[in-house]
């Protein structure tokens, strides 16, 4: 990491002598370990170092980009000065500025008890396979295909750019992974859950993750033994913080990212509807659903997903109120973005590996609980049903329609749950008919780990969501596939 | 000898020194481009320079992956021995049978590399500004879009002594094209040979125009039944999930439609014939060996409807007793560890009789016709259940005409039962590389009856 950030350091002062008004140069050196296991037999394993250095720039108003895992300075200057001749060949007729932000000059970590590396080879691996002996003692044949995942991830990151800041990072993040099949009348149900955070080895035992997994696969096997179809059309339903989470995720995370709006995801991750929004109105002024919904991401949540203190531009993180009291309240910005706004950036620069450019991402967005208790949420509902888990999911490409297949999902009935499991229930609905029906959301809270997919090449960026349970009003179910 | 070939040499006898039975050594250099745009200007000119050595290292039926970026000696040296104690340490893994432990010779595939890759990032960005402008002309407001290129070249050495190196060339342009928000039409073109590249981007510029003209004014679309027809970017990806799932591995921990009693039945249209061939000389997953050494060719995978096989290495044909079809690969679960399973090289399927007007003629039911999609999900992947969403134009067709644009609609659908119920198949076969397929398909214009549209209810 030493002769990384002295590289780094040179690049900086290279790049200014070529010509370049802006430079940032990104070192990073990374370990990943990780198991995997079928049926409680571990299929392999491995452990992968990476480390290189990013160089970007702006020259002539273009934007170029190099990197290298061949720490050399003859590779980097050339880098850098094939990276400043693409940029300039852009020819853009409006050049590319970021905002003014204050130089940091500073250091961070995600706090760590127990680092992977003092862990034993066997200890990780007996971790899957004693997890693989509790599933399959509690269900045998009612789960008849178990494929379990741990990752341990963790690197040291040295950001310095032109203007004078100088961050450096150290992060780690685990993750554990299920891909079971459960065995039931009409066929199977399946269940991708990822569970993670941001610390070292003791997350598994403060976080619960084998009792997690466990009451996670009740359920799944529940589902697929005894859910059954049910025709119903117009009905309140009440959503778990699993549900909310990825709802506050897709459809209102996806559409606050500044590029999106501004069209640079247009040939990948697509649009968002927010650019009709934004043409005629203003931030503050647009009713984006009730006044019970208020959307959330805050990268400084110490232990979640997302975690970060400075972003990968060298910007400070802070919460980013999205949607407050149903009203649009504010966007996911970058220095780029920021300054097409005139406005400062709100710290969402990530990069996902030094070979990778830094983009707008979430962090940790989540739906804010409200004041109802989980109960309360039932009381007058006459004929409902409880979606605690979802399968499928998806939405287009301007995070407008929205698709999410219930798995785990009860019958309500006169204010109360009910035993009666429900088939996989659609809710296929825009991103107004989720949040405009919004009428109560409780106080609890709960939250899964996942992984965001955006950018080209793909950059899976690890996040978190979460939200309370809440209740959405008068929903027509959609059409599912029998 | 290379100066690569001595150091997968030099890899391979640390590894032996450490008392590892079996290795694989493959190393790839090359040098990537990447020209980014959106707004009809280019956002970002990235450049990669990879060096990056994969190990894979067995000890009985223990094995484990390691990657080397910019490796030396030392580096290597030092992996190797602590990957070897890492691999003690490791079970027996019931998935490892073997690697290929015959000698070969490779097929020269000299059509893999243009050389006129190495000057052309001196004029790709003129070539992208220009595709961008005709884009413009043929109606677009404003354009977005990516180009890859590059070359590289990879160089294999295994503890059998097996040999090859090959060296690649390819491009690939997504440019995608809005008239307003909602009226948008994508092209694609993508190959290993640069001859004529400047009338591809072109042509994918003027087509992604058209598309996003013709889709103006398009309004929500009517759920329910309709027959489908599948542009040849929508085709590579529903129907990938399908070859997707050819992957012995991917059937045993339930990530796969097919089921190993579809093998020799017919599980899709009479017409559907497809191949996995990876000599094709344009084809973007094209090489003369796979990962282990075993030479690579055509393995067939549909003929006439049949599910003729599977896609092999040297582990699952030992433990399904079946041929090797040469299709080893370093696969993971997208998350975690590489290990040695099977994947596709080049998907090609057998084109058909009709031009896209005599398929869209000959469709007197309600049908709709998407140019693109993204999104795929499924609800249960060994059912195949599924869904996936359209975007850009997307059209309906009544009376053998289109009608007018549609939005806003779903495909929810069954694999397997759109794989039977394919009822024409065109001539336009096509290369398809982009973001929503990574394994490079060869592919017409795809029509299937009895499709679920969904749409958002409220």
């Amino acid at each position: 990491m030493e002769n990384g950030k002295d590289l780094a350091d040179f690049a900086i002062d290279y790049g200014a002598s070529c010509g370049a008004s802006y430079i940032e140069a990104r070192v990073v050196a990374s370990r990943n370990e990780s198991y995997a296991a079928r049926n409680g037999v571990i299929l392999g394993g491995g452990i992968t170092y990476s480390s290189g250095i990013a160089i970007r720039v702006l020259a002539n108003g273009g934007m170029g980009f190099c990197s290298t895992a061949s720490l050399t300075k003859i590779g980097i200057e050339n880098g850098i000065e094939e990276a400043i001749k693409l940029a300039k060949a852009s020819k853009r007729i409006i050049p590319i500025t970021f905002s003014e932000e204050e130089v940091a000059q500073t250091k961070w970590k995600s706090p760590v008890k127990i680092k992977f590396e003092e862990i034993s080879i066997e200890e990780k691996q007996n971790f899957l396979i004693d997890l693989d002996k509790v599933l399959n003692k509690e269900f045998r044949f009612k789960l008849p295909t178990r494929t379990l995942l741990l990752d341990l991830y963790s690197d040291q990151k040295y950001i310095v750019t032109n203007e004078g800041s100088k961050v450096e990072s150290e992060n780690s993040i685990i993750s554990a992974h299920t891909f079971n099949t459960a065995k039931g009348k009409a066929g199977g149900e399946q269940r991708m859950l990822s569970l993670g955070g941001t610390g070292g080895w003791e997350w598994i035992e403060e976080e619960n993750v084998v009792e997690r997994i466990l009451e996670d696969n009740i359920s799944l096997v529940k589902a697929a033994r005894n859910a059954i179809e049910k025709d119903i059309n117009q009905i309140d339903v009440v959503i778990s913080g699993e549900v909310a989470g990825i709802m506050a995720h897709e459809n209102v995370g996806h559409p606050s990212e500044a590029d999106r709006i501004l069209g640079r995801e247009g040939a990948q991750a697509g649009e968002s509807f927010y650019i009709d929004l934004l043409e005629n109105e203003k931030l503050g002024e647009i009713k984006m659903g009730s006044e019970q919904v208020t959307i959330i991401d805050d990268p400084t949540q110490q232990g979640n997903s997302g975690f970060y203190l400075y972003d990968d531009e060298c910007v400070k993180a802070r919460p980013r109120y999205l949607i407050k009291n149903g009203m649009l309240n504010e966007l996911f910005l970058n220095r780029e973005y920021a300054s097409r706004y005139n406005t400062h950036s709100n710290a969402a620069a990530r990069a996902m590996g030094y070979n990778r450019e830094p983009i707008i991402r979430m962090a940790n967005t989540y739906f804010a609980p409200g004041d109802f208790t989980f109960e309360e949420l039932f009381d007058d509902i006459k004929h409902g049903i409880y979606m605690k888990s979802f399968t499928e999911w998806n939405i287009d490409d301007r995070r407008f329609q929205s698709k999410y297949v219930g798995l785990e999902v009860y019958l309500i009935e006169n204010g109360e749950v009910t035993d009666t499991m429900i088939r996989r229930p659609v809710l296929e609905l825009t991103t107004y008919g989720i949040l405009g029906s919004v009428d109560g959301v409780s106080k609890d809270f709960s939250s899964p780990h996942g992984y965001c997919g955006k950018g080209e090449p793909q950059q899976a960026a690890p996040v978190w969501l979460g939200g309370p349970h809440v209740r959405l009003r008068n929903i027509k179910l959609g059409g599912g596939i029998k | 000898m290379t100066e690569t070939s001595d150091l997968l040499k030099f890899g391979i006898s640390i590894a032996q020194d450490e008392k590892i039975d079996e290795v694989i050594a493959q190393r790839t250099k090359g040098k990537g481009y990447q020209i980014r745009f959106s707004n009809s200007m280019i956002d970002n000119s990235k450049i990669w320079r990879d060096d990056n050595l994969e190990l894979f290292l067995a000890k009985g039926k223990k094995s484990t992956y390691l990657e080397i970026e910019a490796p030396t000696q030392a580096k290597i040296r030092s992996r190797i021995k602590d990957a070897s104690k890492f691999l003690e340490r490791l079970p027996d893994s019931f998935l490892y049978n073997g690697m290929e432990s015959n000698q070969h010779e490779y097929e020269k595939l000299n059509k893999l590399y243009d050389p006129k890759i190495m000057d052309f990032s001196d004029k790709a960005p003129e070539l992208v500004n220009a595709a961008i402008q005709a884009s413009l002309e043929s109606g677009a407001k404003k354009v977005a879009g990516v180009l890859y290129f590059g070359r590289s070249e990879t160089e294999l050495s295994t503890s059998y002594g097996n040999e090859g190196l090959y060296l690649g060339s390819y491009y690939r342009f997504t440019i995608r094209s809005f008239v307003d928000p909602d009226s948008s039409g994508q092209g694609l073109a993508c190959s290993r040979n640069l001859s004529g590249v400047e009338n591809d981007f072109l042509k994918a510029g003027n087509n992604a125009g058209e598309i996003a003209k013709m889709a103006i004014g398009g309004t929500q679309g009517t759920p329910g039944k309709y027959d489908v027809i599948m542009s040849p970017t929508v085709a590579a990806n529903v129907l990938g999930q399908v070859f997707d799932g050819l992957n012995p591995v991917k059937i045993m921990v339930g990530m796969s439609p097919l089921k190993y009693e579809h093998v020799g039945k017919q599980i899709a249209s009479k017409e559907f014939t497809v191949i996995d061939d990876a000599l094709l000389a344009e084809g973007l997953g094209s090489r003369p060996f796979d990962v282990e050494g075993t030479p690579k060719g055509k393995t067939p995978i549909f003929s006439d409807g049949v599910l003729k096989g599977l896609l092999q290495n040297t582990s699952t044909s030992n433990m399904d007793k079946v041929e090797n079809t040469g299709n080893s690969t370093f696969f993971d679960f997208g998350i975690g560890s590489k290990f040695l399973a099977p994947g596709p090289s080049n998907i090609a399927i057998n084109g058909g009789d009709y031009t896209l007007e005599e398929i869209i003629a000959e469709s007197k039911k309600p049908t709709i016709y998407i140019t693109s999609n993204w999104y795929t999900r499924f609800t249960n992947m060994t059912e195949g259940i599924f869904s996936t969403i359209p975007r850009d134009g997307m059209f309906l067709i009544e009376n053998g005409e289109i009608k007018k644009p549609v939005r806003r609609l779903r495909l929810s659908d069954n694999l397997l039962r759109i794989c039977s119920n394919i009822s024409a198949i065109g001539k336009d076969v096509k290369q398809i590389y982009w973001w929503e397929v990574l394994t490079p398909t060869f592919t017409p214009t795809i029509k299937v009856k009895d499709c679920t549209i969904t749409a958002a209810t409220q």
